[in-house]
């Protein structure tokens, strides 16, 4: 967070108004489409699979690839262990906040043994 | 504690007034985006913006994944464009999402659903899939509010951040790990039966192969649609050939008695 970004706030409002745009557009017409007529069957079926595929994906993704070079990395060994903790919270108690608050708190001190 | 098992003994007292029921089911969810969100408001005060459109970002757009890329990209002067379309990609998954939620919102007026997509989210559209899956009496209207008391804390959340931004210093890689949390605890919710989990190593592996080739976040649309369409494939060939087969058969945890995410009998 060194560099301190130039832009003004007239393009920062431009950039909220085009990020809504983008964001809006396909939450909002598979909706509007879907719920007029009627969707296949082997459509919901397929969707099934939707979440834990991109979940999955976007877990990968913070934990295995470099946000810079888009390569495979291991080297993120707080997260990496900290992940195995939070699957057994979430699988034992099943509680959103419990799994996320003691994920924090594991990477935290988990980064924190491992650099000292 | 948890609002998404279908338990008998939890069936709400039928006096409780409705915001109440439906505060009582987002409540987990709001208070995990408490300190998510005061960190992706402290995130943008540091990339330069004010509160206000602090604010206004979190209303319209609603994604912590947006949010804190937006952060991240404007700490490195990326232009205008460039952000745009990373949006475009990382936001091209609520195409899939809301699909799946459409079945459920039949004969909603337009309006409602303009209302209804905007306040969609990842983590209140896990809820409201699960609540639609599982609970009867779940209604477009629940599934809205539940949406909108997500979005008033992440919004509060995100501007309080901005608000002590100046005065707290954070590490991004740990507050990162919040929303990663948050992904983790969904896919141990997702997984039913051995062949979900089959289909979740899947999708991890392709996920980094396809980002790995593709190098953007387009990967992660791409993977998605492929790993998907081979659990749909799989289950289809399964239940069509081996009907008994162990792949399909219900995964039990200890959380829950009944599996978590019981889809609806027959449709």
């Amino acid at each position: 967070m060194s560099t301190v970004n130039t832009w003004t706030t007239t393009q920062h409002f431009w950039l909220v108004i085009l990020g809504f745009c983008v964001a809006f557009v396909p939450r909002f017409l598979p909706l509007m489409l879907f719920t007029k007529r009627e969707i296949p069957e082997w459509f919901n079926e397929w969707m099934k699979y939707v979440p834990v595929s991109l979940f999955t994906a976007l877990v990968v993704k913070d934990i295995f690839i470099d946000s810079a070079t888009y390569q495979v990395m291991f080297t993120q060994i707080p997260e990496m262990l900290a992940s195995i903790i939070v699957i057994i919270v979430a699988y034992r108690t099943r509680s959103m906040a419990l799994s996320v608050i003691i994920g924090l708190l594991g990477v935290f001190l988990l980064s924190l043994a491992i650099h000292v | 504690m948890n609002k998404r098992r279908p338990n008998p003994k939890q069936v709400p007292d039928p006096n409780e007034p409705l915001w109440r029921s439906t505060l009582r089911v987002a409540m987990p969810l709001n208070l995990s985006y408490v300190p998510i969100g005061l960190a992706c408001g402290i995130l943008l005060h540091a990339a330069g913006f004010n509160t206000l459109l602090t604010g206004l970002v979190s209303l319209l757009i609603f994604s912590g994944g947006a949010q804190f890329l937006i952060a991240t990209m404007l700490t490195i002067n990326s232009p205008l464009l460039s952000i745009v379309l990373m949006l475009f990609f990382l936001e091209l998954r609520y195409a899939l999402l809301s699909s799946s939620l459409s079945p459920y919102l039949k004969g909603q007026s337009n309006r409602f659903l303009f209302f209804f997509a905007i306040s969609l989210n990842d983590e209140n559209y896990a809820i409201n899939y699960l609540k639609f899956a599982t609970d009867k009496k779940w209604t477009g209207k629940e599934a809205l509010m539940v949406e909108h008391y997500s979005l008033l804390f992440w919004a509060i959340s995100n501007v309080v951040g901005s608000l002590i931004g100046s005065a707290l210093k954070i590490d991004l890689g740990i507050v990162n790990f919040a929303l990663t949390a948050l992904f983790l605890y969904m896919i141990v919710m997702q997984i039913k039966n051995r062949l979900t989990l089959l289909i979740c190593i899947v999708a991890g592996l392709l996920a980094a192969v396809c980002m790995m080739i593709v190098k953007s976040t387009l990967g992660l649309v791409i993977s998605t649609i492929i790993a998907s369409l081979i659990g749909f494939a799989l289950e289809a060939t399964l239940r069509k050939y081996l009907p008994e087969s162990h792949w399909l058969w219900k995964l039990r945890s200890p959380g829950a008695k009944k599996s978590a995410v019981e889809t609806s009998d027959g449709k």
